[in-house]
């Protein structure tokens, strides 16, 4: 029997908020990826992705700011003040703030002549490269706790997988019909990693995530699984698709907080 | 430069409780979160049975894994081999708390930052003991640099026979270092773990 005078702080530190922002970064960064790659394929429907990508990561960053203890000492501003290339944050923020200026420039370019002159290509490249790492970074941010066995390296897949889900499906509600064949793959892939990842657990780990997050992780897979079957009805295989990803993200965040007792 | 850490004898520790009082006194600790905390156990079957009384807190790591995580860099080592946090610099992430293996952070919701044992760093400063090390009844705790070989902490060390760290299979090398596990009264890791 273990008993305690004072608590050990092992409490859930991430809440219902940051399970939403680490939802939100994932349609932020894949909606900028689709921008980046319309941009850079200069495809007719681009420019209605760079206002989505603009709306999602200025929604997620707002997200981020209002769920911050620290929002009314601005210290925020430390992100880019600093340099730590070790912290996965640090380049999230980076990321964002690179895909978030490139879609405004893209926006802007329209009725501001003096940014004409800028290519699109270069703007695409550069919201590429930032998307690709908001896709990235939280996957790192949670894998690179060792201490925490739910959170593998299985993290660094399925994150920017179910993100890409996730706007996929999106794409195909708002009638984008080349989305079809890519969220099919994305829904499949995504399958093979839930499938997978309760293999990669220790054991401690998978009884904790099968304990606390059965109902939950079976329906996510159930719904990616439909998904990826729902060859004939691409909206209703988005609407699944986009529910499952949520609800995986959502859980993976909230119960890997576990930290196994090795003390 | 010195090499601050913390010496914690299990065998003279009764878990009276006092460093956790002082150390929440001292630092004006918010309601529900803790820098200290006594974990009780009884470890082993009978004839081979004992309590442990087993204060933890920050462990001060050589490798911390809550410093590379922090986006700001508001949390990092001091030349003396502390790990703080620079509080003007925090934006509560919360990187570090999920990094840190011990649960020794947590974050001070009026204050908007992540906080933790600190060694009582204003105190050292002045050349006094850490709250913890000065309140206790026994004498069970030892502060001092452990690369100075006249310290206390150091001669302890040296004669004593096993030292345990928590969790050392993280690779943190933590610098809070415990004397007198049961452990070493001969009690296997499995009969403990009974």
């Amino acid at each position: 029997m273990t008993e305690f005078y004072g608590l050990p702080n092992t409490g859930e530190f991430w809440h219902w908020t940051n399970a939403l922002h680490f939802v939100l970064v994932g349609l932020a960064g894949g909606m900028a990826f689709l921008a980046a790659i319309l941009t850079l394929r200069q495809h007719p429907e681009r420019k209605r992705y760079w206002w989505l990508a603009g709306i999602l990561i200025a929604l997620d960053l707002f997200v981020l700011w209002a769920e911050s203890p620290a929002r009314w000492r601005f210290s925020h501003i430390w992100l880019f003040f600093s340099f730590e290339p070790g912290a996965p944050i640090w380049w999230g923020a980076w990321g964002l703030s690179a895909a978030m200026a490139a879609v405004a420039l893209l926006l802007l370019k329209q009725w501001v002549r003096l940014l004409e002159r800028i290519p699109e290509g270069v703007l695409g490249v550069v919201l590429l490269l930032g998307s690709l790492v908001a896709l990235a970074y939280p996957g790192f941010a949670l894998a690179v706790n060792t201490t925490r066995p739910l959170w593998n390296s299985m993290m660094l897949a399925i994150f920017p997988i179910t993100a890409l889900l996730m706007v996929l499906a999106i794409a195909i509600l708002l009638g984008s019909t080349w989305a079809k064949r890519w969220e099919v793959w994305a829904a499949a892939l995504s399958l093979g990693l839930l499938l997978a990842y309760p293999f990669t657990l220790q054991e401690a780990a998978r009884e904790h995530l099968f304990r606390e997050g059965l109902v939950g992780y079976a329906l996510a897979g159930l719904l990616i699984a439909v998904a990826a079957l729902l060859f004939r009805n691409p909206r209703w295989a988005a609407a699944l698709g986009l529910a499952g990803a949520v609800g995986l993200r959502w859980l993976l965040v909230m119960v890997g907080q576990f930290q196994s007792p090795g003390l | 430069m010195a090499r601050l850490g913390m010496l914690i004898d299990l065998s003279a520790c009764v878990g009276c409780a006092a460093c956790a009082v002082a150390c929440k006194m001292e630092n004006q600790v918010p309601a529900g979160a803790n820098r200290l905390w006594i974990r009780e156990r009884e470890v082993g079957v009978f004839p081979d049975l004992t309590v442990e009384f087993r204060p933890e807190q920050c462990n001060h790591c050589e490798n911390p894994p809550c410093v590379p995580v922090c986006p700001t860099g508001a949390s990092y080592q001091t030349q003396d081999g502390l790990v703080q946090v620079d509080y003007n610099k925090c934006i509560a992430c919360g990187a570090c708390i999920a990094a840190c293996p011990y649960d020794a952070r947590y974050i001070d919701k009026k204050g908007g930052y992540a906080d933790k044992c600190t060694f009582c760093s204003h105190r050292v400063a002045k050349g006094q003991q850490p709250a913890c090390v000065e309140t206790c009844p026994t004498y069970a705790r030892i502060f001092g640099d452990l690369d100075d070989p006249n310290s206390e902490i150091s001669k302890t060390l040296e004669a004593a026979g096993r030292q345990d760290v928590l969790r050392p299979d993280m690779g943190t090398r933590p610098k809070v270092i415990y004397l007198n596990a049961p452990s070493k009264k001969g009690l296997t890791q499995e009969v403990m773990e009974s």
